[in-house]
């Protein structure tokens, strides 16, 4: 599905992702690993088309992507519906007055008639938990349920693909749980999720494979989430645990 | 359903295909504030190649004094000549900024200046010209200072001439906000991208909820800004630091500035 090829990013000179190549399977759960800075945001910013490589190259369902390629406003718009992105900061992530419009924002654009943009809107309030938020606005909202509201407003529009970047960052262990739960159940509607995490404890269970990056922005290990998370030492090498 | 039975439509794939929408804005949006969030983010010019910010601060304003206070045309071009040197000997990022700040500036004065030329305020081109031609001068100087030196160094820089520190702590203030609603500004952009995956009838709505929300942000910045510095005891002065370790650069900034002061005095009084 996902095929990132030898893909190295800088800002202003900086190195952000050196010389990483990676594939990933529809339907896989893929865990980002790494210590602060190197890279796992960058990367799901280059699978949403945010950031683009300095070289290399990546390809979704065998389609080349690149900047030239999304300035094509028909095939940008159906790429970004495929792929939802879950912000670090919920903030940045709601821009609507009420968490109905916000939930809603996406569905409106595909051009659904308004009973099923309703549809949706209510189906994520209720699978949520979010229901008695629907008519508040998301400034005044807790750092928890803003990023339901987000999670939602992303689903809204029955991406294929979930990246998620620290969804559990600043959350109470309930929310965390709650997320957790959640992701496991999303599973067998047959997304792929790419997710930048650093919370082991709450993602137990929930991924199949991880890749893990190192300081210098390469990835240095790839495979079974299992076996990576129980190797210790090298978790430790990476400054990790 | 149970809470996490994924709805019907969310186990399915979409068959989905979007139709034509002008909505360039976004993408336009997205490169002005990286225009803006790059200009902040510039690494500061390598030791030794720029001299102490103090110096070239006050280097910058008298060579824009005397360019602006001189009648001589000798004079003009001797500080033409001079200041497209120092242009000249900067990154070529640095030439293009303070170039094209200059021709701006100066094409600007031109227009401004047509209407008198046309009925005659002035005697010929020659006289005509000098104003932009000192326009240019000046703001490519002007230029000069944020295309070569980072904000730290020209806070430093006002420092060191003694500007008030309650106003250099304000300045810096809004750089650091400007950069920090910057980026908040650019994620919400790119937000607004990833899901205008369609037809959005209400384009200035959603621009105006992005700016609405970032109003609110920097309101409550402000806020928490207020309430740190009491915490930390803030009592209506500030200090900064200061660093004076000559170097080879600001022997020549100090050659340049009394060189250029005597080339005024010369050439006073002559044409």
């Amino acid at each position: 599905m996902i095929e990132l090829e030898d893909i190295s990013v800088s800002y202003t000179g900086l190195p952000a992702l050196t010389q990483i190549s990676l594939s990933i399977q529809s339907g896989e759960y893929l865990a980002l690993i790494g210590s602060n800075g190197s890279g796992k945001s960058t990367l799901l910013k280059l699978v949403n088309g945010l950031v683009f490589p300095d070289s290399g190259s990546w390809k979704l369902d065998g389609i080349e992507i690149s900047a030239a390629r999304l300035k094509d406003q028909r095939f940008a718009k159906s790429f970004h519906k495929r792929i939802g992105f879950l912000f670090q900061n919920s903030d940045a992530q709601l821009f609507c007055g009420t968490v109905y419009d916000e939930i809603a924002f996406g569905p409106r654009q595909m051009g659904l008639d308004d009973a099923e943009v309703d549809s949706r809107v209510q189906d994520l309030l209720a699978l949520l938990g979010i229901k008695a938020l629907e008519g508040r606005a998301p400034y005044h909202l807790s750092g928890g349920e803003k990023r339901k509201v987000a999670l939602a407003a992303v689903l809204a529009l029955n991406p294929d693909i979930l990246a998620l970047d620290e969804p559990m960052n600043g959350l109470d262990p309930r929310t965390k749980r709650f997320l957790r739960e959640f992701l496991l159940s999303l599973r067998e509607s047959g997304k792929t999720v790419i997710c930048a995490t650093h919370d082991f404890e709450y993602i137990d269970g929930v991924f199949e494979k991880a890749a893990v990056f190192s300081a210098d922005h390469r990835i240095v290990r790839s495979g079974p989430y299992a076996g990576i998370i129980a190797d210790r030492a090298f978790l430790e090498s990476q400054n990790i645990v | 359903m149970s809470s996490f039975d994924a709805p019907e439509w969310l186990r399915h794939s979409d068959s989905y295909s979007p139709g034509a929408d002008a909505d360039r804005f976004i993408s336009k949006s997205i490169r002005a504030f990286l225009r803006v969030l790059s200009g902040l983010e510039r690494r500061p010019e390598p030791k030794g190649r720029t001299p102490q910010p103090a110096l070239f601060l006050t280097a910058d304003f008298i060579l824009l004094l005397l360019i602006s206070l001189t009648q001589s045309r000798g004079f003009l071009f001797l500080a033409a000549t001079i200041e497209l040197v120092i242009i000249s000997a900067q990154r070529p990022a640095a030439i293009a900024e303070s170039l094209k700040a200059g021709a701006v500036a100066a094409v600007f004065t031109v227009v401004i200046f047509l209407p008198s030329a046309f009925w005659g305020a002035f005697s010929d081109w020659g006289s005509f010209l000098r104003v932009p031609f000192k326009v240019f001068l000046c703001a490519a100087a002007a230029a000069l200072v944020p295309a070569t030196l980072d904000w730290p160094r020209i806070s430093l820089g006002l420092s060191s001439l003694h500007i008030p520190d309650i106003f250099i702590l304000v300045l810096d203030l809004s750089v650091k906000y400007i950069y920090l609603l910057g980026q908040l500004a650019l994620e919400m952009l790119y937000a607004l991208r990833l899901r205008s995956v369609g037809r959005n009838s209400g384009k200035t709505a959603t621009l105006g909820a992005v700016a609405g929300s970032l109003f609110l942000k920097s309101r409550e910045a402000s806020v928490e800004t207020y309430e740190a510095m009491e915490c930390r005891g803030f009592s209506g002065s500030y200090h900064s630091r200061r660093h004076w370790r000559p170097a080879a650069m600001d022997f020549a900034a100090s050659a340049f500035i009394i060189g250029i002061i005597a080339a005024y005095i010369f050439f006073r009084g002559r044409s």
